[in-house]
């Protein structure tokens, strides 16, 4: 096994890792401020891919990678805004809502794709990283881990950002009373559909940044159904966080590891059934989230819809 | 009245005989349903084309139900049923559920893959198709081209299918070189359409020594070149991708070395005429380097000598004096490949 892990394989599984945990670290804290807010957005798979979509589309046309990021935030947030009218202003059924958004967008994109891509499968050349000075350095870790993208980077710190945002902001006090008890907040004079929607539409915004990573970044080209599932997982990693936003940087960071563990196990030709192997990112983001997020929780009116003046 | 009722009963039977005999042969269209759209210069292309091609040589209608995705398939195949389909063929795994249901509740004959026991005759067929000649073939070019002396294998899942061209392919390569070092790996649980996945895990493929990547996908294989397109070999060179089942060489941006060809038409044609002759659902069907339904791409990538050494071992393939096992269990798969450790 040791004869395996050379400073190249190794370094490419981390750089991997980083790569595979963004998208879902961006969906997980999307995700997170809509559940503050008491909405539910099951819709984010497919905001995530149309965001993959319009970021794709944006960035090869105008070539440049931070437009794309533009493009996916406008695509995924113009999906949060019909989750926001649907669910906030209409008072519809969040999870009915967010299925039939999810699948909206899979057959529109595919469509899409099929009528502009499909015959060219245009690939957008390798991404410019930003290597942190000296540590970037670091034998094996320094280029796995701080030569990336500058996203990657803002990424993780809008984890950071969430937590001041969450606990020492009148802002994150207005989500969290939207999600525990939106006519206490209508009481005290703001407006909980306007809340609501701000966060639903911010969700929108960071699932589509990360389907245009995903796409440009990670793929450099999109593809119909591409998302795979990411967005699912991250409902799963804010779920499982319940309201910490390190919590789901962490599960995220397990996940990718684990990710890059599975194609490890795999190359070292470990002779096990291969769906063994792969069961093994979801276990481990479960038994660790379950073990040490207890104490967190979710909002008692996560998923309620909000009618001023009814009890 | 008697003579009259008896007369009429020979009418009737007449009838209903002469319409189950004219139902029994016929054929009016042909209806394929696929998960994603047929430009995908892959699976889902070569089924659409093939069962295009099958139906203007035929004259039949043709019916076609592209980019259903991974889900239930059940009201197109009802729909499509409705409309008259003569046959419908459901061209992805996850479909061979569904569609023997639908072919039991409707009538209609139906084509599956990777289910050959649940055949039915008049009914069900099953077209479980391998390449695994095609991939043995690839497997000694690789052998004979790398720089490295490793190569990789990634899938975006293990169906029968690959499992027995991955197998083709490892058995080639160590037929030509039997120190290769070959390493395997799974993106993951029906990562078909995962393209940053198959990017991914083809880095580390080639980080871990490959420079010749046999890549079996659906959409993720374009994830699969853009890594060998922008991924160097370990030995500082260029790494290289051979496809299966389409031809990419418009798309390539110089590291196609080769595609392991699938063409469905004889598979498809066959399924007509056995519906004509009321035969369908008696046999599988195959895809072999006799009949030309299996072949390897040529590229302006592969040395002469390489090629003309990989024609004569078609040669002899199709002339039996080689035969390659055609392998479909994963695990048996997996046990073939020689991970870097043991090679040590």
């Amino acid at each position: 096994m040791a004869g395996l892990f050379t400073i190249d394989f190794t370094t490419a599984l981390l750089f991997g890792a980083v790569t595979a945990g963004i998208p879902l670290l961006l969906a997980g804290l999307g995700e997170q401020i809509s559940e503050k807010a008491g909405v539910l957005n099951i819709g984010i798979e497919g905001m995530m891919l149309f965001g993959a979509y319009t970021g794709f589309l944006v960035a090869f046309k105008s070539g440049s990678i931070w437009l794309g990021f533009l493009g996916g935030a406008g695509g995924g947030a113009a999906v949060a805004l019909l989750m926001a009218i649907f669910c906030v202003w209409l008072g519809m059924n969040q999870i009915v809502i967010g299925i039939a958004l999810t699948l909206g967008a899979e057959g529109l994109t595919a469509l899409l794709h099929h009528f502009q891509f499909s015959r060219t499968y245009p690939r957008l050349d390798s991404i410019e990283t930003l290597p942190l000075p000296l540590i970037s350095e670091i034998p094996v870790l320094g280029r796995a881990l701080f030569d990336h993208h500058p996203l990657v980077y803002l990424a993780v710190l809008l984890a950071f950002f969430l937590v001041w945002l969450f606990r020492r902001t009148y802002i994150g006090l207005n989500l969290q009373a939207a999600g525990d008890k939106p006519a206490a907040l209508d009481a005290a004079g703001v407006d909980v559909y306007v809340t609501r929607t701000c966060a639903v539409l911010a969700t929108g915004a960071l699932a589509g940044i990360g389907g245009a990573y995903l796409a440009n970044v990670g793929a450099g080209l999109f593809l119909p159904f591409m998302t795979n599932g990411a967005g699912f997982i991250g409902i799963v990693l804010a779920m499982l966080a319940r309201g910490q936003p390190l919590w789901v940087l962490l599960g995220a960071t397990l996940f990718g590891v684990s990710l890059a563990l599975t194609t490890a196990l795999q190359v070292a030709g470990l002779n096990i059934p291969t769906d063994v192997v792969q069961m093994l990112p979801f276990a481990m983001v479960m038994v660790v989230l379950v073990l040490f997020a207890r104490h967190s929780y979710l909002p008692p009116a996560l998923g309620l819809p909000y009618v001023r003046g009814e009890r | 009245m008697s003579r009259l009722r008896t007369l009429s009963a020979l009418t009737l039977g007449a009838v209903l005989g002469l319409a189950v005999t004219a139902q029994a042969g016929e054929i009016k269209s042909i209806a394929i349903l696929v998960p994603e759209q047929g430009t995908d210069y892959g699976w889902n292309q070569q089924g659409v084309d093939a069962a295009r091609t099958v139906a203007e040589k035929f004259g039949l209608e043709f019916l076609p139900a592209e980019g259903l995705g991974y889900g239930d398939v059940r009201p197109t195949l009802r729909e499509l049923a409705e409309e008259g389909a003569s046959l419908m063929i459901a061209h992805a795994s996850g479909y061979n559920t569904a569609a023997p249901e639908i072919a039991a509740e409707t009538g209609t004959p139906v084509a599956i893959v990777d289910r050959p026991d649940d055949m039915k005759a008049g009914l069900v067929a099953d077209y479980t198709l391998s390449g695994h000649e095609g991939a043995y073939l690839a497997g000694i070019m690789a052998a004979k081209m790398t720089q490295t002396g490793t190569v990789g294998i990634v899938v975006s899942g293990e169906p029968p299918s690959w499992n027995s061209q991955s197998a083709g392919f490892a058995l080639g390569a160590k037929a030509e070189n039997p120190g290769i070092d070959i390493v395997y790996a799974v993106i993951g649980p029906a990562a078909y359409a995962d393209a940053a996945g198959g990017r991914r895990v083809t880095e580390s493929v080639i980080s871990a020594g490959a420079d010749i990547v046999f890549g079996q996908g659906n959409g993720s294989s374009f994830g699969m070149i853009q890594a060998v397109e922008t991924t160097k070999a370990t030995n500082g060179g260029k790494a290289w991708f051979i496809d299966v089942i389409g031809d990419k060489s418009e798309l390539d941006k110089g590291h196609l070395l080769s595609s392991v060809l699938w063409d469905m038409v004889p598979v498809y044609s066959a399924m007509v005429e056995d519906i004509k002759a009321d035969t369908f659902g008696s046999r599988g069907y195959k895809i072999s380097l006799a009949d030309d339904s299996v072949r390897l791409l040529q590229t302006p990538h592969i040395p002469d000598d390489v090629w003309a050494d990989l024609m004569k071992t078609r040669d002899d393939i199709v002339g039996g004096s080689v035969a390659i096992d055609e392998i479909t269990d994963a695990q048996e798969v997996r046990a073939l490949m020689t991970s870097v450790e043991a090679a040590e």
